[in-house]
């Protein structure tokens, strides 16, 4: 029996970790230093609470987890905000170097830009890197939403295919 | 990986597009569907690596300017060579004849700017000072205002036609017996002044004015 709960725990462990790690870096910026010791915090609450029987099935886990992590990072930045008045701003979009397998997808991608056809380069960059809307981008490449729709899809299914390969 | 309802918010919520409270059910949807949270992370590494990486991206912008240009230049070679060089010379030489020999034809006559003698010009005019109101009796002399000197006047006087013209360099003129004999009282004429410089040349008109002889 304790075997089986120390397998569910890993499992646990397992699946929700990434989720809990994706979603605090994104609040507190990954380049936070206290991202790592926060997401095995928040992963010991739950494991707790779960054991002392405050899970009651009345939500879904991943409700339970989102919701233990939301309070935690509310309040983490509650404390620092005492502490230094204000939140540092996260970096919005470090490169991605906090794990070896997004460093080697990185890597993989720029490959898979530098081979994609003009039309898509330009739709991706003003559309990700630019930040404009689909509208946005149609009015400036002179074709239609849709248009755009197709070459963002088509170009990121290009990436994903080199990502696989 | 199967297709979620949820799924095309992934790049707004990446892109900070969404509102708190659609992050929110978003936030709480991925720690509840596998396959979203999968092409979620997978789309933040996407969007990372060209947000850090835009050169990438915009070496395309040159090619594409290069390609337009390339496809430019073929299409200039292509247009450059003897025939169609031909024909665009004639077909420009076709327009030049249109335009300078047939066109002007077919306009109106251009403007005359010669005068008659019963056509004045706005401008430099002469005033005249007698007669200029109805006359009691045949006006014996003729008046205006001096323009300068060395300058010949020529006066005309008209009922229904031409009766007198005549031509002097003093500002006043007498009417000749002969003149005044064709004239009679109840009648009303008119008269005008021209002035000309020594080269003939029409430097001034006056209005023409008309007077009328009181009848007996």
């Amino acid at each position: 029996m304790a075997h089986r709960i120390d397998e569910d725990i890993q499992e646990l462990v397992v699946r929700y970790r990434p989720i809990i790690a994706f979603r605090v870096r994104k609040a507190l910026g990954p380049q936070n230093v206290d991202c790592e010791d926060l997401v095995s915090e928040i992963l010991s609450q739950v494991l707790e609470k779960i054991q002392n029987g405050e899970f009651r099935g009345d939500s879904s886990l991943g409700t339970f987890v989102y919701t233990i992590t939301s309070r935690r990072i509310v309040d983490y930045i509650r404390e620092k905000t005492k502490v230094m008045k204000y939140a540092p701003e996260p970096a919005p979009y470090p490169d991605p170097q906090e794990s070896l397998e997004a460093r080697e997808m990185s890597e993989r991608i720029k490959k898979a830009l530098e081979r994609l056809k003009p039309k898509y380069r330009e739709a991706i960059y003003l559309y990700y890197y630019q930040e404009l809307s689909r509208e946005e981008v149609a009015a400036r490449l002179g074709v239609s939403t849709r248009k755009v729709s197709e070459l963002v899809n088509y170009a990121l299914k290009l990436i994903r295919k080199e990502l696989k390969s | 990986m199967s297709k979620c309802k949820f799924e095309h918010l992934i790049d707004e919520y990446l892109l900070n597009r969404l509102s708190e409270k659609d992050k929110e059910s978003f936030e709480e949807h991925y720690f509840n569907c596998s396959s979203c949270f999968e092409k979620l992370r997978e789309r933040d590494i996407i969007i990372r690596t060209i947000k850090n990486n835009p050169a990438l991206l915009l070496e395309d912008k040159a090619e594409v300017r290069s390609s337009v240009l390339a496809s430019f230049k073929k299409e200039l070679a292509a247009f450059l060579t003897p025939r169609p060089l031909a024909l665009a010379g004639i077909t420009a030489l076709l327009i030049l004849i249109v335009i300078f020999a047939i066109v002007p034809r077919s306009q109106a006559p251009a403007p005359n700017f010669f005068l008659t003698d019963e056509e004045t010009v706005r401008g430099s005019s002469i005033t005249l000072i007698s007669p200029v109101i109805d006359m009691n009796n045949i006006p014996s002399s003729f008046e205006w205002k001096k323009l300068g000197d060395n300058v010949e006047y020529q006066i005309s006087i008209s009922n229904h036609q031409l009766l007198w013209k005549a031509t002097t360099k003093e500002n006043r003129i007498t009417l000749p017996d002969e003149v005044k004999a064709k004239m009679s009282p109840g009648e009303k004429y008119s008269w005008q002044v021209k002035a000309f410089s020594p080269d003939g040349t029409l430097i001034a008109v006056s209005s023409r004015v008309q007077f009328k002889i009181a009848g007996r």
